[in-house]
């Protein structure tokens, strides 16, 4: 479904603040995987997924989906077909349109964007009923501006705005990150239970040792730029936090910020 | 008194498009000094070779909407500031407008135009006023319509989460450059408008139009409120009308004609000065603990207004909200993410919240 090949990526090559963020980086992705990523700060996790998204252009490599080259498209180009949810809960929705209008604009996703009414009765019906499912009580509130939404449901929205048109590829960058635990576990647990009831490809960041081991069905550790370390789900089950801690301790120079050791 | 609210009318199709680029697309966009003279030109000259006034206003769109493309480019795919490319196109506009007309000057004394057919039909006075506003609410329900369609849901949230809406497979380029069309289409269409009111074009006539366009659409959000986007049309308009009067009261008063300029540049750093006096906030506090405690519509209308404000406005006017807000989530969770919201934006930003 979705296959990197040997994508390398420099910050500010040939100055003193060089920075290798991707070197020749692989990665293939059936239809239906779940991929957690972790590592230290600066190992690539956000860039790989910048990458695919088109935000930051590769220095080398190709990035195909569904077959398809999309290294060359921009960034909306390939939005058509990917989901994202960001780590700032701020970042994936429009704070002064109402929740059914930020509905309506991820549901044409991909669509062409014309003059017919943007929020129909029928959609909104539509919407109330996918929003039942976040169990926040949103579906009584699809008139009220997504700006005056806490943090945790802003993100349980982006969730289920970015998977609500099924993309082919659905992207999470660390986006239970900046939430309470409580709000966090909410959005884990809907997080699941959206990708596992579409079947999503899916590709997911985190510092948190335990989400990654809990969730998806193949982990991946990085450091430096690299891929050092592929679990599949079989090794994956019967893997600890503490072992992924060690694995970490090995590595010179991979320095765990506070948060991952908290986790 | 009659023409101050005739021409406050027609320059509500300017406010229009003003707030068309600076509140919902956020960009400030000074175009529309230039694209209002292009308008105004563009129908002049037709109409002095005999075009329908209808055909010549509606060539004086298109005539605007092609210098919006022009700033829309040089923003977008010329990564050109939008002040400066705003600034560019209508300076350079200065010298294509004298082109279009010839001479810096075109009378049309004598012509047919829309307001000597509009006189033939009815009076001078209530009735034409009332024609007037009809033809503002037009536009105003055509730009409500618009922005209520899946493409001008899209214009609003470019203005508002770039990042978000590109994410969902949209050109955040494409929509700025229909925004500018549309806006500056607007204003040259009231262009030829106030050209065919007044009888002739004048080179000169589009010089501080911006801040025309500025003062009605923050003076009328000011007082009428923006929460709805038909509430901010519509108070657009109004605040048109307002500015009009505001300036005719001034001339009546004895002052200069030519410190006109400088009221309306007072006007509009007053007005958006005086929200971020604390004396103004309290203000605001009190009207919003009257509309809590009231209920007639007025006073209900004032309170959604002031849920505005305090919405739009950084963390500590949020936490000031009284406890009646939905649940303590509700309040608590949001005064954070609004404060981190705007940083996290362009920094644009700060200028639409005032």
């Amino acid at each position: 479904m979705l296959t990197i090949d040997q994508v390398s990526k420099t910050f500010f090559p040939g100055t003193v603040n060089e920075r290798k963020a991707l070197v020749d980086v692989s990665l293939d992705m059936h239809e239906g995987d779940f991929v957690t990523v972790i590592g230290s700060n600066g190992a690539g996790k956000s860039t790989i997924l910048n990458t695919i998204a088109g935000r930051i252009p590769q220095d080398h490599g190709q990035v195909l989906l569904a077959g398809r080259e999309i290294s060359k498209q921009k960034e909306h180009q390939r939005a058509a077909r990917i989901g994202r949810v960001f780590q700032d809960p701020m970042a994936g929705t429009a704070p002064n349109l109402t929740i059914e209008e930020n509905l309506a604009l991820a549901d044409r996703r991909g669509a062409f964007r014309g003059l017919a009414r943007a929020v129909t009765r029928s959609k909104r019906d539509r919407f109330a009923e996918e929003l039942k499912a976040l169990e926040l009580g949103l579906e009584n509130r699809l008139k009220t501006k997504v700006g005056l939404l806490s943090g945790g449901q802003r993100q349980a929205l982006s969730l289920l705005m970015a998977t609500f048109s099924r993309p082919k590829v659905l992207l999470l960058d660390e986006h239970t990150a900046a939430l309470d635990p409580q709000r966090a576990a909410l959005v884990t647990r809907l997080t699941k239970q959206v990708v596992e009831g579409q079947g999503l490809t899916t590709l997911m960041v985190t510092h948190n040792m335990n989400q990654a081991l809990e969730v998806g069905n193949r982990l991946i550790m990085m450091h430096e730029g690299r891929i050092i370390l592929d679990a599949t789900e079989a090794e994956k089950r019967n893997m600890t936090p503490e072992d992924l801690l060690h694995r970490f301790s090995q590595l010179k120079g991979a320095a765990l910020d506070d948060k991952t050791m908290l986790q | 008194m009659i023409t101050a609210v005739e021409l406050g009318l027609i320059y509500a199709i300017v406010a229009l498009g003003v707030y068309l680029t600076f509140r919902v697309l956020n960009f400030p966009d000074l175009t529309v000094d230039g694209s209002f003279t292009t308008g105004a030109g563009t129908a002049g000259v037709l109409i002095v070779q005999g075009v329908n006034p209808f055909l010549a206003t509606a060539a004086a769109f298109l005539a605007g909407a092609i210098a919006g493309l022009i700033t829309g480019l040089l923003h977008t795919k010329g990564n050109i500031n939008g002040l400066l490319a705003g600034i560019l196109t209508m300076i350079g506009l200065y010298s294509i407008n004298l082109r279009i007309m010839g001479a810096s000057n075109v009378p049309l004394l004598g012509e047919d135009t829309l307001f000597t057919m509009m006189y033939g039909f009815v009076d001078r006075g209530i009735a034409s006023i009332a024609v007037l506003i009809v033809v503002a609410l037009l536009f105003k329900l055509v730009i409500d319509w618009y922005l209520h369609t899946d493409t001008g849901m899209a214009l609003q949230a470019t203005g508002d989460n770039e990042l978000m809406i590109r994410s969902f497979a949209v050109s955040t380029d494409r929509q700025k450059i229909y925004g500018l069309m549309i806006s500056n289409g607007l204003v040259a269409v009231a262009g030829a408008l106030v050209a065919q009111y007044q009888g002739f074009v004048d080179i000169q006539m589009g010089i501080g139009l911006i801040l025309v366009g500025l003062a009605s659409v923050i003076v009328g959000q000011a007082i009428f409120g923006s929460r709805l986007v038909i509430q901010a049309t519509f108070a657009v308009l109004l605040g048109a009308v307002l500015y009009r009067l505001a300036i005719q009261f001034a001339l009546n008063a004895g002052l200069n004609p030519n410190d006109m300029k400088l009221l309306s540049a007072l006007l509009v750093i007053a007005a958006l000065l005086l929200p971020q006096w604390s004396g103004f906030r309290r203000l605001a506090k009190w009207r919003r603990g009257l509309g809590a405690g009231g209920g007639s519509a007025m006073l209900t209308a004032e309170g959604a207004d002031a849920a505005a404000e305090a919405e739009s406005t950084p963390a500590e006017e949020v936490v000031e909200e009284p406890a009646g807000a939905p649940a303590a989530e509700g309040s608590g969770g949001s005064a954070e993410p609004g404060g981190a919201g705007e940083t996290g934006q362009t920094g644009q930003t700060g200028q639409k919240e005032s």
